[in-house]
């Protein structure tokens, strides 16, 4: 491989790579604190990206229950991204009311909560194609205003294109990770999080409101999610209502071999497969997917505790 | 387990299955347990006669990502009902389209095909969506004896399957090529050619296969043949990959979601040539997919609604009607397959009154009946060969033109 597809190859693992690492965090932060695999983490990557969509358009799209429906306003991008994803993390917070939280307080399997979690992803799922359709929304061609499609980082004879949109979602998910690294270990309510997440016990004798902080990280969590989704929307399209599933099996696959819970592992765990999937040759392009489990598979068994998660000690 | 779970896990399943029966305009959901072979193979031993309204069954993805083509073939086999019955029907007496989602997959197709034939008890089948599929429900239908037309299955050796198996769709190896032709007579400087394929589906990988062989019979150079996924998004990799080897042509063989999104993604990276879409991409539904970026994509055609044909101006028309744009192609075929049983059931009435025949007699006969006819169609004058293959002259190859604003476009067919 000569240098210049090598580093054409990098730039698109860490585009690719970056949102994977913003999409997991966000499986992480609710692993971190409840000790659960929230499997509607993607339908909620999905819902962000409608959310954001309506907002900007002012409608709903046309197909579906609410086919051409108006809202009253349209908003410029940046804000219906902030906008899109709040409701997408509003969404998670009734999730979890709904669906997690009784059965945490009747004291539930884990497992129990993770069937739950699939349920609401077929719900949203569903849901969301009873609205507005199956089909694919693109948001506007002025969505970044009127910056060029792709930047050559080569030479006139040695190109190395990328797409404008991939430099703004890296650029994005490099300042996400950074406030989300500040505000769990900078800021008294990252600490409060991290209390409960090693000992919910002791976090609530210390006067720490548990239920208070697993509502935020779900809204933060979920958050996330609907972020990640609507910056992949503005980089292909919202490709229908199981836009988020494959994500979502990314997601998981970034988290183990990052390590569960470590939210630094997340990010390299994302950086990582997104490299992979790149460099995987163009003849079995196809096949990408596979290799990035496959290096999974190997990692679990080399190192079950993942990148940079702790190892399980059991003790007698 | 405790009873808030129980009732938690019961109300989250019931709320997922209910709206999935709601989803895409009208579909209802197989949920019936699957019957076996057996049972299918016994049906055929009924004696029930048809009373009322004649069942036609539509077995057509109205849920998962096959949706998009599915509800456009649904929204075709609608208007002919709403149209053969405007006319009188089988000589008087109503059809009834009788619709189950086959959803995106083999299983789905498989209940869709068991429920139609042993509980809806309909004279025939319009579906499945995919290729795919159709290898796997086909078979059931033939082993039952029950007609079949299928309306988007354009693989290679789908009336093979059997003597029920028919279809509309003319196959991929007569369509494909014609809007190689077309580009080259658009730019005949063409010399390296890019292959794209989705390797997850049986259409798109015989598709590229004609593809393939259609340029190496052309004389031209395949610099790179790129695999995806019909669920992927990002494509960068491949095209760029692609983009390297400084193609004149992009070839690709997806559906319109992930094809839409690689014909955006190779316009934003640079790539300039000439793109030929295939038969995935031959759908309205690609246009909101890469916008302003569509302009200029080839696509070869089975169905053109500039077709003269006074049942394509009648067809044409309704759609417009009701949905303000032209009518795709799989919209066209599915118009077809609910005509052709139209005729053949009418031209069947004739020789003996259907609603005297049992059941199992009617399919056989209407089976007879269907591939010995000739049909004015809005896909032109079509038959079928004694296999069951549709013989159709009329191809066309059209190209994207997208409106000023980049929203909206339209298929223009290239004489």
């Amino acid at each position: 491989m000569d240098i210049t597809l090598f580093l054409q190859q990098f730039l698109n693992g860490l585009s690719i790579g970056s949102i994977y690492a913003i999409f997991a965090l966000g499986y992480t932060l609710v692993y971190s604190i409840l000790g659960i695999i929230n499997l509607a983490h993607g339908a909620i990557f999905t819902l962000g990206a409608y959310f954001t969509y309506a907002l900007m358009g002012g409608s709903f799209g046309f197909n579906g229950l609410l086919a051409n429906a108006a809202l009253p306003i349209k908003l410029p991008f940046a804000i219906a991204l902030i906008l899109g994803s709040t409701l997408a993390g509003l969404i998670g917070v009734v999730m979890e009311r709904v669906a997690f939280q009784p059965l945490r307080r009747q004291g539930s399997d884990p497992l129990l909560t993770v069937v739950s979690s699939l349920g609401v992803a077929v719900v949203i799922v569903n849901l969301i194609q009873y609205l507005v359709g199956a089909e694919s929304y693109t948001y506007p061609a002025d969505t970044y205003g009127n910056l060029p499609p792709s930047i050559n980082f080569g030479t006139q004879e040695k190109e190395i294109p990328i797409r404008t949109v991939q430099i703004i979602i890296f650029a994005v998910s490099v300042g996400i990770v950074a406030i989300i690294t500040y505000f769990i270990n900078r800021t008294k309510y990252g600490k409060a999080m991290q209390a409960i997440a090693e000992d919910p016990t002791t976090a609530s004798l210390l006067g720490i409101n548990s239920d208070r902080f697993i509502i935020l990280t779900f809204f933060i969590s979920s958050f996330l999610a609907g972020l990640a989704g609507t910056l992949v929307a503005s980089s292909v399209s919202i490709a229908g209502p199981y836009f988020g599933i494959a994500f979502g099996l990314r997601g998981l696959a970034v988290i183990v071999l990052g390590g569960l819970g470590s939210i630094p592992g997340a990010v390299l765990g994302g950086l990582l497969i997104g490299l992979v999937e790149a460099f995987v040759p163009a003849e079995y392009s196809g096949y990408k997917e596979a290799v990035a489990y496959g290096i999974l598979f190997i990692m679990l068994l080399v190192r079950p505790q993942g990148l940079l998660g702790r190892r399980f000690i059991q003790k007698v | 387990m405790n009873n808030a779970i129980a009732q938690t896990t019961a109300l989250l399943s019931t709320c997922a299955l209910l709206l999935t029966g709601c989803g895409g305009g009208g579909g209802s959901v197989t949920n019936t347990p699957t019957s076996t072979t057996n049972n299918t193979t016994t049906n055929t031993t009924q004696t029930t006669t048809t009373s009322g309204a004649i069942p036609i069954g539509i077995a057509l993805a109205q849920t998962s990502n096959v949706a998009l083509l599915g509800q456009e073939g649904f929204v075709g086999a609608r208007i002919a009902e709403k149209y053969f019955n405007s006319k009188g029907g089988i000589n008087g007496t109503p059809i009834k389209l009788v619709s189950q989602d086959t959803s995106g997959d083999e299983a789905g197709a498989i209940n869709a095909f068991q429920t139609l034939i042993n509980k809806d008890k309909v004279v025939g089948i319009v579906g499945p969506t995919l290729s795919q599929q159709a290898f796997s429900a086909d078979p059931i239908a033939e082993r039952a004896k029950v007609p079949v037309i299928g309306a988007s299955n354009t693989a290679n050796g789908i009336p093979e399957i059997g003597d029920y198996i028919a279809r509309v769709s003319a196959p991929v190896s007569k369509v494909a090529p014609n809007s190689l032709k077309a580009a080259l007579k658009q730019n005949p400087q063409i010399k390296k050619v890019a292959v794209f394929y989705a390797q997850n589906d049986a259409f798109n990988k015989s598709e590229t296969e004609i593809f393939q062989q259609a340029v190496r019979e052309q004389g031209l150079e395949l610099v790179t043949v790129q695999k995806f996924q019909t669920t992927d998004t990002d494509f960068q990799a491949q095209a760029t990959n692609a983009i390297n080897l400084k193609p004149d042509l992009v070839i690709i063989s997806g559906l319109a979601a992930d094809g839409g999104n690689l014909v955006r993604q190779l316009r934003e990276l640079g790539y300039k040539g000439i793109i030929i879409g295939g038969n995935g991409l031959n759908t309205p539904n690609v246009l909101s997919v890469c916008k302003a970026l569509c302009d200029g994509v080839l696509i070869a055609q089975a169905y053109s609604p500039e077709y003269p044909g006074e049942i394509n101006k009648v067809f044409r028309q309704a759609y417009i009607e009701q949905y303000k744009k032209e009518p795709a192609q799989f919209t066209g075929q599915s118009f077809t397959a609910v005509q052709v049983y139209v005729e053949a059931l009418k031209k069947l009435d004739k020789k003996s009154k259907i609603s005297t025949l049992p059941l199992d007699k009617l399919r056989t006969e209407l089976n007879k009946e269907i591939l010995s006819g000739e049909y004015d169609t809005p896909l032109g004058k079509i038959g079928f060969t004694p296999v069951g293959d549709v013989v159709q002259s009329e191809f066309y190859v059209a190209q994207i033109k997208m409106d000023k604003d980049g929203n909206t476009g339209k298929f223009v067919f290239i004489k």
